[in-house]
């Protein structure tokens, strides 16, 4: 070993003073551009809302500085709906993963003979709108609806007589709701857990039912917790359902109540941006706690050596199996589906179909009215163009929190979690208080709406593209690099193509979402932007439900096709 | 010289995982940086790719600086030309193994015809030709090995980087690609670094090994020097099989056991340290059955009984205690537990390493 001068060197390749790891200017700019856009879109509501929360007029009108919005906060009124708030939560999250756990179970660790079909129709049902939903089941069971005609003009028995608009009612709706999300949440983890531990206690002497209560529920304690809150926080922050059903039965949640505040005289927007304030803390302590959850469980089980499993034979329980899979799909799926097409159908509502007037003119009128085709023309433009923005600006975040970690890039990762613990009415009601001051004519635009609907699914596109930009492997990037590719050949010809199918998965997972957003939306549109879940929701507050119920089929029928482009092209999309 | 490597330094926050080393390898020459995981040895290799920034000292390849961060010279990755086989071999699985092989030579712009050129003949050298239109999916460990081997060698590199590249193979197979990497630098006559944690490997392929331990170098050497004379107590344990034993000096300059056993050592050039051992290999110990030795120049002679006998096929692996020191043995000899033995060494072959204070056995 000779030992060189190399202080004699000259410094050979001067040229090439950028550091490696920082990338080129290019990258550098493109990373700064993000940051400002995303922080802007995320900041400007949360602050708006906060600043709202502390004045005592309307947006954009003269007031003062108070706290007595906060004050506000301990009236009877908003106790008590906080009250009911966290009742009909709770309720809802345990139902829920009871049964969607259940169904979990059934489907992927007995001999249960419809597997395929179940969870084909469990996947529709996730994709369902909640409102549209609602509008069914008000069609079912309101005082007037079809299940108290039946039970009590029918057949004469008025102790079955039932009451959709009550806490028990927003429950009922709320759980058909959410368990398709449980089962989804819950699936990965039973479906994907590593058979030794089950094998093992096999071995020990314990019996498949021993099995299943001593050791794979209590493996799958921290997927139950982390499930259990996400829905907690789905369903506090759930608008379309409690305002359906519960504004005309005055079961009042927090949600709505800051609805009414803002759309209904007396109106009081700083109480409505302080509720908004403390809805957020809530369900932001609760993805806090959700993550801490995940982090601590992130240890066990899961390793995807699946499908060796012993199935555990359902034997004298097999009707009971069938019934809750195909009771919840009819009650979740079925049933609302056809009472829509039903409704759709008829000239006059009537509950014996046999006394019904056929007619298509619901469908006709669609084609008919200018506004409602306004509104099915907006959509497809807020969805389509909406996602491609969300999808590249959640592919940009990915790349930069994942794998540049430029400066920065922690708060870059937080800011756009951030989403996922502000309500959609809560949104909608900081943009209000913003736009009215921001010197820019964003008020009353589509512009708007897509700035709304992407800051509120931001997470969504960065969970589904960064699930699967995690997976590739550092170094086939790196292997770019050695072979000559700079840092931006590496993106173009490596990992762009590598994650192409999960940004195609997103994008469809954002056009769906956008697709049947309402909450986020109600408090922004104006008459020239109404999306058609707006349109949708207008002819049902004016009874309208032929009208409504036709709108929503033909929604429904295009989310489901968007559903099915997903299904194609990714299957780490299924996640949602 | 291809490489030179001098007073790298390596810094994760405040924690230093590469020490300021140094070491060259020439044009032709296959080195081995081996150590226990952690020690840095990949990071050192990571350094000279530039797929880590250094944080002090000077790398040059060819002759130029490619790292000298004081001088804030870090040339990126892709300028380095070098030819790097990955431990997950980073086969990129949405191209053909032609497309694979073919990047570093599409991306530098080099015309098509030559590149379908280069690549058949670097597939023709791994013997993958017949594969090149299929998928990284449709192939085995062993044919994406072969193919991440073609893909570094297709440039005509300077400099060939290997990180553990057999690590995920199965013992068979990793013999032979063993056997292959060899065979193929040679040819190419390129400057090799070559990353792992397996001393066979790094016996058998290298031209000089390079010992590292908590990201310093404790040896640098051929195999033969670092097998029959390691530094210190860690390089001896982490390189074969060897039985240590606790010795002192004694009177007149001599070293004996704690059990005050006389043993002559090869203690020519050890370095200076608070307490020493004797190393001794299982394979330069004769074993005789009774207890009469007869005393020869040169040859240490200890009686003793065997404690554990552990069949392994080509030679029996004994454990044989002499006056409180245990010694392991290979032998072809049968031996049953308990059975009175003399343990025949001679010096040159039982050499004096140091100890670190930590490493009391």
């Amino acid at each position: 070993m000779s030992e060189q001068a190399i202080s004699a060197q000259p410094p050979a390749v001067t040229v090439a003073r950028s550091r490696s790891s920082g990338g080129g200017a290019v990258l550098t700019g493109v990373y700064w551009a993000t940051f400002l856009v995303v922080v802007a879109m995320v900041a400007i509501p949360v602050v708006a809302l906060v600043y709202g929360s502390f004045r005592t007029s309307a947006p954009g009108l003269p007031g003062d500085w108070t706290l007595q919005n906060y004050a506000n906060l301990a009236s009877g009124g908003v106790l008590s709906s906080m009250t009911t708030t966290l009742i009909i939560g709770l309720f809802t999250s345990v139902i829920s993963i009871v049964v969607g756990t259940t169904i979990a179970l059934i489907v992927h660790r007995t001999d249960f003979r419809y597997g395929n079909i179940v969870v084909a129709l469990i996947g529709l049902s996730f994709y369902f709108p909640s409102f549209i939903l609602a509008m069914a089941w008000i069609i079912v069971g309101a005082p007037g609806g079809i299940y108290n005609t039946i039970v009590d003009d029918t057949l004469g028995l008025s102790w079955l007589r039932a009451d959709i608009y009550t806490s028990a009612g927003i429950v009922f709706v709320m759980s058909l709701h959410q368990v398709p999300f449980v089962y989804l949440t819950m699936r990965g983890p039973i479906a994907g857990m590593d058979p030794i531990y089950e094998e093992a206690a096999n071995t020990a002497g314990a019996k498949p039912h021993q099995v299943l209560l001593r050791v794979t529920l209590p493996l799958l304690g921290y997927s139950l917790i982390s499930s259990f809150i996400l829905t907690f926080v789905m369903t506090i922050e759930q608008f379309a359902i409690p305002a359906l059903l519960g504004i005309p039965g005055q079961v009042t949640m927090l949600a709505t109540q800051l609805y009414l505040l803002v759309r209904f005289t007396p109106t009081d927007y700083g109480l409505a941006a302080a509720i908004g304030v403390a809805l957020s803390l809530i369900t932001g302590a609760a993805i806090w706690a959700q993550r801490r959850v995940t982090t601590a469980g992130r240890l066990t089980t899961v390793t995807g050596k699946a499908g060796r499993l012993k199935l555990i034979p359902l034997g004298k329980w097999r009707w009971a199996a069938n019934l809750l899979c195909f009771g919840f799909i009819f009650l979740g799926l079925v049933m609302p589906m056809v009472i829509l097409i039903y409704t759709s159908l008829l000239k006059w509502f009537t509950v014996n179909p046999l006394e019904g007037m056929y007619t298509l003119r619901n469908y006709i009128f669609i084609w008919e009215s200018a506004s409602t085709l306004r509104s099915f023309t907006n959509t497809l433009i807020v969805s389509g163009v909406g996602a491609a923005v969300g999808v590249t600006l959640g592919l940009l975040c990915c790349y930069f929190t994942l794998r540049l970690r430029p400066r920065g890039y922690r708060a870059l990762d937080f800011v756009v979690s951030l989403p996922f613990g502000v309500p959609g009415v809560v949104l909608g009601l900081g943009l209000l208080w913003a736009y009215a001051y921001l010197p820019l004519p964003l008020y009353g635009t589509l512009t708007l709406m897509i700035i709304a609907f992407v800051t509120r699914f931001l997470p969504y596109a960065t969970e589904t593209i960064g699930g699967q930009m995690v997976q590739i492997d550092k170094s086939l990037e790196e292997a770019a690099w050695v072979n000559g590719a700079t840092r931006s050949q590496g993106i173009w010809r490596i990992l762009l193509p590598l994650v192409t199918p999960s940004v195609q998965g997103a994008y469809f997972l954002l056009f769906m979402a956008f697709f049947r957003e309402i909450s986020s939306a109600i408090l922004i549109y104006s008459v020239n932007t109404a999306v058609i879940s707006i349109s949708i929701w207008s002819f049902f507050e004016q009874a309208n439900w032929g009208l409504a119920s036709a709108l929503a089929v033909v929604a429904t029928l295009i989310i489901f096709i968007a559903m099915a482009l997903i299904m194609r092209l990714v299957p780490t999309a299924r996640r949602g | 010289m291809s490489i030179n490597v001098k007073n790298l330094v390596k810094r994760y926050g405040t924690l230093t995982v590469v020490h300021g080393i140094s070491f060259d390898v020439g044009k032709g020459e296959f080195i081995s940086l081996l150590g226990p995981s952690g020690c840095g040895k990949t990071t050192t290799l990571r350094c000279i790719a530039g797929l880590e920034d250094a944080d002090g000292g000077v790398v040059q390849i060819d002759g130029k600086v490619v790292s000298a961060p004081e001088q804030d010279i870090l040339v990126p990755a892709h300028q380095r030309q070098i030819g790097m086989v990955f431990q997950s071999y980073a086969i990129w699985p949405h191209m053909t193994v032609a497309a694979n092989v073919g990047f570093p030579l599409s991306i530098r712009k080099v015309p098509a015809a030559d590149v379908a050129k280069q690549v058949d003949e670097a597939l023709e050298i791994v013997g993958m030709r017949h594969l090149r239109e299929r998928h990284p999916s449709q192939l085995s460990g062993g044919q994406q090995q072969r193919v991440a081997l073609a893909r570094a060698i297709v440039g005509r590199p300077s400099v060939l980087l290997f990180d553990e590249p057999l690590s995920n193979l199965d013992a068979k197979l990793r013999e032979g690609t063993r056997i292959e990497i060899k065979r193929l630098q040679r040819e190419l006559d390129v400057a090799t670094v070559y990353v792992t944690h397996d001393q066979e490997e790094a016996l058998s392929m290298s031209d000089r090994v390079v010992v590292m331990d908590h990201g310093r170098i404790t040896q640098a050497g051929t195999p033969k020097e670092l097998y029959r004379r390691p530094a210190n107590r860690f390089v001896a344990d982490f390189v074969g099989r060897a039985s240590f034993i606790d010795v002192e000096r004694g009177q007149s300059n001599g070293w004996s056991t704690a059990g005050g056993v006389a043993l002559k050592l090869d203690d020519a050039g050890a370095p200076k340290a608070e307490r020493y051992q004797a190393m001794l290999r299982p394979e330069s110990v004769e074993i005789a059955p009774g207890s009469h030795g007869r005393v020869e120049d040169g040859i240490n002679v200890l009686e003793g009984r065997v404690l554990e006998s552990h069949y392994l096929g080509a030679y029996t692996e004994y454990l044989v205690d002499t006056s409180g020191t245990r010694v392991k043995v290979h032998s072809r000899s049968d031996f049953d537990v308990g059975d009175a033995v003399t343990l025949r060494f001679p010096q040159e072959f039982c050499r004096l390493v140091a100890l670190a204070d930590e490493q009391r056995a």
